[in-house]
């Protein structure tokens, strides 16, 4: 208690030399946790806008698919294997797709592009196709000759809503398909490629013009949570046996995921030297004003006290402004982390020029907005990792001052 | 004095086009799941120009191609359009078979395309290796093809994609003589990656250097003669 007394003493008769230690430290504390938040919340969002656009979460295909992505390899009963599913509780929703290739045409132009079925209120809840409506109206389940089409495409083939377009493709038992479409409705997502080559209609209607009832090349599924994804993962291919393939994002987006990876190692990089410069500032300020006190320490030595209590009574002082400083830089970095998870950080003009250009190129999405990641054992853990930078920052000093002798330190100018 | 590469092409293709000619084929695709067969009929003056009308089965019939040097159009009567291919859709299965568009838009003849030489010959055969020539616009980086020393008729290519990776093999077989042609009726092809199917046309009746009217290689025909 008396060391405890003597170090908030010491402090407060110091008061500027406390308040911008302090300032720094809380600075720095507030600082790294918002930089993290803001790493980790736009990686998410980014993962989360590539996965929900189209991909999906899981999905099921034949196990040959990959490789030979062609109508031999197939999921040949969904009803079966969407009955499958239905019994694990940790699918939240599936839909089945039948993704294939047409030649588009109009009177002006024939373009080849992906020609793909969906259950349109089932994939609704895998996807945001849905959502990403721009122009008309989305798919029914009854719609027959109904197309909803990239916006991009509908701008290639010159159509609006309301115009016909032909399609002629290879149906599932490699029959020659073709029939005439009506658009329905535009879509745009933020994947520029996929609104450019995109279209699709009601599996329903599908089946019939292309032979394929019962089958599809992917089911996507939407875990009902996402943390235990690998989980479920195992457990759905556990259900569904060798010959159908479930994958979740991690893999078939293992490329955007890696990347992701990259960013975040390189975000620590910059973290590390913003950490190296910051220990240096606070190591030198606790070493300047340590050193200051080596007389005052010499006279306390020389009355009795231990080199042990002197440790004690520094790393104490340390502690105080350790706990007020990261306190109060934590407070704010959440804060700042909880704002802007709500109301995302937006630049928008970054993303209309060079941004678009970029993702295009990378067939990635272009994210105007950078939302921060609210998480509370995270923000914990940076507080914790700046408690301990702030301790680390006076044990050298206090070594160093432990190796005067009392009659040293009394006479150190 | 020992015959040139190009030689032996030029006659392989005389025995297999005619300046002007008609045929019946029947195609028959076979997959992993299933058969599938179709009727045609088909004219052609030499590479440049040919015109096919489907006739079996029931739905597809009426649909017709015309292909005029290295463009091609399709007429779908279901939706009453003539389609022009458009060349990124070339390498795409030509009426669900393992053919390519591409394969049915062929221009030249592979003398203009390929640099052949003999890489293997023996009593019955030659073996030539064909490499496309710098600025030939193909799709193979390698063709061998194998050519029965008697009439020259060919046996079988293999075909190579640019990095060297066989891709299907052409079986050509049933040899018959048309006036001067010596005329393998069957080809069979294998796709190296689908092991599972095949595509065999077969040349039911093959008609030689017969009048046809300049009209038939119209866009105008693609719907007139689909009736």
């Amino acid at each position: 208690m008396i060391l405890f007394k003597m170090a908030l003493r010491e402090l407060l008769s110091h008061k500027k030399r406390s308040i911008v230690t302090l300032l720094l430290s809380a600075f720095s504390t507030a600082l790294f946790i918002f930089a993290n938040a803001l790493n980790n919340g736009t990686h998410n969002q980014l993962i989360r806008s590539s996965v929900e656009i189209y991909p999906g979460y899981m999905q099921i295909t034949n196990r040959a698919f990959e490789e030979n992505p062609n109508f031999d390899n197939l999921i040949f009963d969904v009803a079966n294997v969407t009955k499958t599913l239905q019994k694990i509780h940790e699918i939240n929703a599936s839909a089945a797709r039948f993704e294939s290739y047409a030649l588009y045409s109009t009177n002006e132009q024939s373009i080849g592009g992906m020609f793909t079925a969906i259950e349109p209120e089932k994939e609704a809840h895998v996807s945001r196709l849905k959502r990403s409506l721009v122009e008309g109206e989305y798919l029914t389940p009854s719609d027959t000759n109904a197309i909803y089409l990239g916006a991009e495409l509908a701008k290639r083939l010159k159509v609006g809503i309301g115009d016909t377009l032909s399609f002629i493709s290879t149906g599932a038992d490699y029959s020659f398909a073709a029939d005439n479409l009506v658009v329905k409705g535009l879509f745009k997502t933020k994947l520029y490629e996929f609104d450019n080559a995109s279209g699709f209609v009601n599996k329903g209607y599908f089946d019939e013009v292309m032979h394929s009832r019962n089958i599809a090349t992917h089911i996507i599924m939407s875990p009902t949570d996402l943390e235990q994804i690998d989980v479920v993962t195992q457990k759905v291919q556990k259900a569904l046996g060798h010959g159908l393939e479930v994958k979740n994002y991690k893999t078939t987006l293992e490329d955007l995921i890696l990347a992701m990876e990259i960013d975040t190692i390189f975000g620590y990089i910059t973290l590390g030297i913003f950490f190296i410069v910051i220990f240096f500032v606070i190591g030198i300020f606790a070493f300047l004003s340590v050193y200051a006190r080596i007389r005052q320490i010499g006279v306390l030595r020389a009355i009795g006290t231990t080199p042990k209590q002197v440790m004690g009574m520094l790393l104490i002082e340390a502690l105080i402004l350790g706990f007020l400083s990261v306190g109060l830089g934590g407070a704010a970095g959440a804060y700042a982390s909880h704002h802007y998870e709500k109301h995302p950080i937006e630049i928008t003009s970054l993303v209309d020029v060079d941004a678009q250009e970029y993702a295009k190129q990378y067939n990635m999405v272009a994210e105007a907005t950078f939302p921060s990641e609210f998480n509370p054992p995270r923000i914990m853990l940076d507080m914790l990792i700046m408690m301990l930078l702030n301790l680390m920052t006076v044990l050298y000093p206090i070594v160093l001052i432990n190796r005067f002798t009392p009659t040293e330190a009394i006479r150190y100018v | 004095m020992a015959i040139t590469p190009d030689a032996i092409i030029k006659k392989v293709e005389h025995n297999i086009q005619s300046d002007s000619g008609y045929s019946k084929i029947t195609m028959t695709v076979t997959t992993a799941r299933g058969e599938r067969t179709m009727k045609m009929e088909s004219w052609n003056r030499g590479h440049e120009k040919s015109f096919i009308k489907v006739l079996y089965p029931k739905q597809d019939r009426g649909i017709t191609f015309l292909k005029v040097d290295t463009t091609m159009w399709q007429y779908v009567p279901k939706i009453e359009k003539t389609i022009k291919i458009p060349s990124s859709m070339m390498m795409q299965s030509w009426m669900g078979s393992d053919f390519t568009n591409d394969d049915m838009a062929k221009e030249s003849s592979i003398v203009d395309d390929y640099h052949a030489q003999i890489t293997f010959e023996d009593g019955q055969k030659y073996t030539l290796t064909l490499l496309p020539k710098p600025d030939a616009a193909v799709v193979w980086g390698k063709i061998v093809l194998e050519v029965a020393k008697e009439h020259f008729v060919p046996l079988l290519a293999i075909y190579y994609d640019e990095d060297g990776v066989q891709q299907r093999i052409l079986y050509y077989s049933d040899v018959k003589f048309y006036g001067d042609h010596y005329l393998p009726t069957v080809m069979t092809l294998i796709p190296q990656n689908k092991k599972s199917n095949k595509t065999v046309v077969k040349m039911e009746e093959v008609n030689f250097d017969v009048v046809i009217k300049d009209e038939r290689f119209t866009k105008n025909a693609l719907v007139r003669y689909s009736q």
